[in-house]
């Protein structure tokens, strides 16, 4: 009887496994596909100025924050003469349930142009407000620089910050608050991660 | 004969959507448009009627002990490659059905007509169960889709939560009105020929 259910197992295994090999390229393509979408929706208005420039793959050095994938793919938006803009991935890891993955543009002098939501799991109705198919939460940052407010600001209305929680949902409007404010903190202090040798 | 009853019972008669009422979860979340309802019709079919054919197939060699595990595992199994392939060749559904599309495993009505069905009968039949009642909730979440969002640019409340329950019941009134109606006109019918039967006799003596 065992012997049966763990024969079981291993076929349907085997059989998810190879379906995952089949799709897995082009599931790669189409997220990449999407990624490009939003950053491009994300950078427009740095574009009226500036032209985005093939991401770049840089090794942080140690101390990066969690927050930052290591090496991090960064994307530039420049001109002939300077860079106009950024496009940063980064993340939060106390979400509900899995990774929250974001995108942040951020202009020359830091300030952000927006912030999006990449690909989360959080729970629908509540914690999925942070996607802007649901609601226009994550805007209340644009134009917001890391300087702008003091420390203890930057956090949701429930930690005693400035940003709203929706009701029902406090952990998922805190992971990426936080996260927000933890990657503009590290990239206050070492602006040099935001400029890609041309 | 089989064949006959198989259909009617998915597509009207024991429609998982309206008579059965199985699914509601993913039938209520899901129906807010007609994208996401094809698009998650689409993948209910697909694990039902693979999950139908599945089970049938190997229906002796599953004994009652291990009946329920082996059925969870295959269904997951199918969710998961239908998750898979929607994710391959549709991201932007993907995305916007979110959650509900893993949550197919738990649509009880893909682990009902395992149950209820393709454990007992043979491949074919299973197969078409599958498929009719697989067809039946997608009309149904279809409908849904479409009725709520052609209300929600006159009325806000069909697009909200609340407009899927009544949407929903009054798909499931309509159903009664017009199941009650056929059932009046056959009771009439066999009035009717009872009538006959009675004069032929008559005539006869």
């Amino acid at each position: 009887m065992i012997f049966r259910l763990t024969t079981f197992g291993l076929i349907t295994s085997l059989f998810v496994g190879v379906i995952y090999v089949i799709t897995q390229p082009l599931i790669i393509e189409s997220k990449e596909q999407a990624r490009l979408e939003q950053l491009y929706a994300l950078a427009k208005p740095l574009l009226a100025n500036g032209e985005i420039q093939a991401s770049t793959t840089q090794t942080l050095p140690s101390g990066s924050p969690v927050t930052l994938s290591n090496p991090i793919e960064i994307t530039a938006i420049t001109n002939a003469t300077a860079q106009v803009g950024t496009v940063i991935p980064f993340r939060s890891t106390e979400g509900y349930s899995g990774t929250i993955h974001m995108l942040m543009a951020l202009d020359d002098r830091q300030r952000i142009v927006g912030v999006r939501v990449v690909d989360h799991k959080e729970t629908p109705g509540l914690g999925d407000k942070i996607d802007t198919r649901k609601s226009d939460w994550i805007l209340q940052f644009n134009g917001l620089s890391y300087g702008d407010l003091s420390p203890s600001d930057w956090a949701v209305d429930k930690d005693g910050g400035r940003f709203d929680s929706f009701t029902g949902a406090t952990i998922t409007p805190r992971a990426v608050v936080n996260a927000l404010k933890e990657t503009l903190n590290y990239l206050d202090a070492n602006p040099q991660i935001l400029e890609t040798q041309q | 004969m089989k064949v006959m009853t198989v259909w009617l019972d998915g597509l009207w008669d024991r429609n998982p959507g309206l008579v059965q009422l199985l699914g509601l979860c993913p039938l209520l979340a899901v129906s807010n448009t007609i994208d996401n309802a094809v698009g998650l019709g689409l993948a209910t079919i697909f694990v039902l009627v693979l999950s139908n054919a599945s089970i049938s197939l190997i229906r002796h060699l599953v004994e009652d002990a291990i009946r329920l595990p082996v059925f969870v595992l295959v269904i997951a199994a199918l969710t998961t490659c239908a998750e898979l392939l929607v994710q391959a060749f549709d991201y932007p559904l993907y995305q916007s059905l979110g959650i509900f599309l893993p949550l197919i495993v738990t649509n009880c009505l893909i682990l009902g007509r395992a149950e209820a069905l393709a454990r007992r009968e043979p491949f074919v039949i299973s197969t078409m169960d599958g498929l009719a009642q697989g067809l039946g909730f997608f009309m149904v979440l279809v409908s849904l889709g479409a009725l709520r969002e052609w209300a929600s640019s006159t009325l806000i409340l069909a697009a909200l939560p609340p407009g899927a329950f009544i949407a929903l019941g009054l798909l499931v009134a309509l159903h009664q009105m017009i199941q009650s109606k056929l059932k009046d006109r056959r009771a009439k019918l066999t009035e009717n020929s009872k009538d006959r039967r009675v004069r032929t006799t008559g005539d006869i003596s």
